[in-house]
């Protein structure tokens, strides 16, 4: 079916070296592309947030009177809470704890999402200008989103929790039970690497912990909904809800170590 | 002149592709225009730009993706050569053979993302590997006579 002349075969080979040649050297065209894309991806962001809120407008309306009473309940929560931490402060300088440092943040804006259905991952409008690196954390204030894998000048790349090459090493709130969280591509993550008698229930708390290098100790990942026994039977497995809304997310803090 | 507005519908449809409408993501997927872009001009156009564009289309789909390895710049330029082969050695003029041609060029492509990925050591469910590799394709498919009717527009 394919018989090619001699001619056709050498464009072949000239045409493949040069796709290898130009795929090897990849890094050199991100910066530039990514300083030519960031205006139009700004403004188109910027155009879709809009119409998206006129769009949606009777949906939002609901939406902000239910958030308004979650406002009053949490603002009482928060009352309580801030006893709680004044005592437990005290508590901490009684007994001669390092006080822990407070995170500081870069704030950044979402202005691009995955190419593609195979990975999942965002790009936000600050890059190595603002002071971000590769490596760097992200989290809002709902919870851990991911962690920069690609500085430019101008942008960055996150790639977030639910990637399935993200390996987070968490413990359960509750019980310090250890796992391995991983993403899936789907809404949920999956905690693997549990023992069959670990300590681990539907609605319990995951954060990170202290063994990962990576991600600082404590952010809050998401909440335990389901926990199944994998195949072999040896251990289980815990479906993990993420705390932010991966699929909706806009602004972003970058934590900077 | 076509040249001209051929780059600026490749710049469109990266930008389409990265601010695509979350109202218009179906079950976490969307259409990969890039790829209908590159098939279409196969159609419409000479091989040549085909070709050329096909790499320009890919080489901007790698640049916004997480991975170092250009894999979309190797399988577009890929898949315009062997639809251009395929195209002289049956009629592609009929639109339902065009729309299976991308139908069948964005399943495979979509195969060989997913095997990369497996590949990485990356652990995915089977549900959410299938709706991957199902639903982007009719999506695309889908929209694949509105990118048509434009590629059509400009190169004639």
């Amino acid at each position: 079916m394919f018989k090619l002349p001699r001619k056709t075969l050498i464009n072949i080979v000239l045409v493949s070296c040069a796709v290898f040649l130009i795929s090897h050297s990849l890094s050199c065209f991100k910066n530039s592309t990514h300083k030519i894309f960031k205006p139009q991806l700004s403004f188109i962001s910027l155009l879709k947030h809009e119409l998206e809120g006129i769009i949606f407008y009777h949906r939002n309306m609901i939406k902000a009177e239910e958030l308004g009473v979650q406002i009053e309940i949490l603002r009482s929560k928060l009352f309580d809470l801030r006893e709680i931490y004044q005592e437990n402060s005290r508590l901490k300088n009684l007994l001669g704890f390092k006080q822990k440092s407070t995170l500081r943040f870069i704030p950044a804006r979402v202005i691009g999402r995955s190419m593609d259905s195979w990975s999942s991952n965002v790009i936000i409008d600050k890059g190595k200008s603002s002071g971000i690196k590769s490596g760097m954390v992200v989290m809002n204030y709902r919870g851990l989103i991911g962690r920069i894998t690609e500085s430019t000048d101008s942008v960055s790349k996150i790639l977030l929790i639910n990637d399935p090459s993200q390996g987070i090493s968490s413990i359960v709130q509750r019980s310090r039970q250890e796992g391995l969280i991983s993403g899936t591509l789907g809404v949920n993550l999956i905690m693997r690497y549990l023992p069959f008698d670990a300590q681990i229930t539907v609605g319990d708390i995951i954060v990170t912990s202290e063994l990962s290098r990576l991600f600082p100790k404590g952010l809050l990942i998401g909440r335990v909904i389901n926990v199944e026994s994998e195949f072999s039977g040896l251990n289980r497995y815990a479906i993990v809800r993420p705390a932010v809304d991966l699929a909706n997310i806009e602004e972003v803090l970058v934590i900077i170590p | 002149m076509k040249k001209c507005l051929l780059f600026l519908a490749v710049i469109i449809s990266v930008i389409f592709q990265l601010a695509w409408p979350d109202f218009l993501i179906f079950f976490n997927c969307k259409p990969d225009l890039l790829l209908v872009f590159t098939v279409s001009l196969v159609f419409y156009s000479d091989f040549k730009t085909a070709l050329i564009f096909g790499i320009l289309a890919g080489l901007a789909k790698d640049v916004f993706l997480p991975s170092f390895f250009a894999i979309n710049t190797i399988s577009f330029s890929l898949w315009s050569y062997l639809i251009y082969r395929l195209s002289s050695q049956i009629s592609t003029e009929n639109n339902y053979v065009r729309l299976f041609i991308v139908l069948v060029t964005v399943f495979l492509n979509n195969i060989i993302s997913g095997l990369v990925i497996l590949n990485s050591g990356s652990i995915i469910p089977v549900g959410i590997f299938l709706r991957n590799l199902i639903i982007p394709p009719v999506y695309a498919t889908a929209l694949s006579p509105l990118v048509f009717k434009i590629i059509k527009k400009i190169t004639v």
